[in-house]
């Protein structure tokens, strides 16, 4: 569900803008980065703080 | 002229010019945490959007007949997640209908099919508005019956009622999504009225040898795969992210898994979308 409440939010943003996402470790921690950058978008991954800025 | 006099104008002509500027639309609300749950799988795709969802969402749907076709259409439709949805159908749940028309089941003989249908598909999705019609679809009632929906499936067993409703949807310029399936078979076709072939276009008079269900036979998984078609072309015109079957009709033969793509042009002299 992370990355799905992330997707819907990222859309609501505009190109250009950051989202920072705080993940716990483990399965959310890895899908939302990959799945983040697999739709395009630049991401940083700082600890449990995914940035990601929408393409 | 008084500084209060010069503001009471002032507000005046504020509130005259607000009054004709055309009104926006306000957006519609955003989804809410319990609808992203619940239609999280379709949310995940690429090609699908929080405003494909909230299109489906806004969107009222009729489905006329709630049998073979309109049973999977219908659940489908509820599933993902469409807002209002209309089940047509004047018939009772018979014994013979239940092999193939999963929205109904064996307490529910004797009940109406609308009434039978629209309880099943509220169970399935609490958030959408199910209205029944208990009613046949005829070419009198037909333009009352889809005035106001955004889209018709068609999930009739009669050639009159397929010419009725694509006559309505065509004088209304209302999406429709046509089906048919008998035997082993079935056929697709999605309408943008005035911008693609219509039904009528495709098929100007019907068949005079066609056969019944009841008459050749139907296997409920035939009508289960042409009823998913039917509403995944619905979902396509309803939210715009896949293409539909426009101009043009699907041929599908269950027992061979051919399909068969078919091209059509609109009919200058067809008496349903001609005037458009």
């Amino acid at each position: 569900m992370t990355w799905v409440r992330t997707k819907v939010e990222l859309e609501r943003l505009a190109a250009g803008e950051t989202l920072e996402v705080r993940c716990p470790p483990g399965e959310a921690l890895e899908n939302v980065p990959r799945s983040a950058r697999e739709a395009g978008h630049v991401v940083a991954v700082e600890g449990t703080l995914v940035r990601i800025v929408r393409r | 002229m008084t500084s209060s006099r010069r503001g009471f104008l002032r507000d005046l002509a504020a509130a005259a010019a607000r009054a004709a500027t055309p009104r926006e639309e306000p957006p519609p609300p955003p989804l809410r945490p319990d609808e992203m749950e619940r239609y999280s799988r379709q949310l995940v795709l690429p090609e699908w959007s929080e405003a494909a969802q909230l299109a489906l969402r806004d969107a009222s749907v009729l489905v006329v007949g709630a049998g073979a076709l309109g049973s999977p259409v219908a659940l489908y439709l509820a599933g993902a997640g469409v807002g209002r949805i209309g089940i047509v159908d004047s018939d009772m749940v018979e014994l013979s209908n239940l092999h193939r028309q999963p929205l109904h089941f064996t307490p529910d003989i004797g009940v109406a099919k609308a009434e039978s249908a629209a309880t099943k598909l509220r169970y399935v999705n609490d958030q959408v508005v199910v209205e029944a019609y208990q009613v046949r679809l005829e070419e009198d009632n037909a333009d009352g019956l889809v005035e106001g929906q955004d889209l018709v499936v068609d999930c009739s067993d009669s050639f009159a009622t397929r010419y009725a409703v694509n006559a309505a949807c065509c004088a209304a310029g209302i999406p429709l999504v046509e089906g048919g399936v008998v035997g082993w078979s079935g056929l697709v076709m999605a309408v943008r009225p005035g911008e693609s072939a219509c039904y009528r276009c495709a098929f100007p008079e019907a068949p005079v040898d066609a056969l019944s269900c009841a008459d050749a036979g139907v296997l409920g998984p035939a009508a289960g795969v042409v009823g998913s078609l039917q509403a995944m072309e619905a979902i396509k015109l309803l939210t715009g992210a896949a293409e539909p079957l426009t101009g043009a009709f699907l041929q599908v033969d269950l027992a061979t898994l051919d399909v068969l793509r078919v091209t059509v042009s609109r009919r200058s002299d067809c008496p349903d979308c001609r005037v458009l």
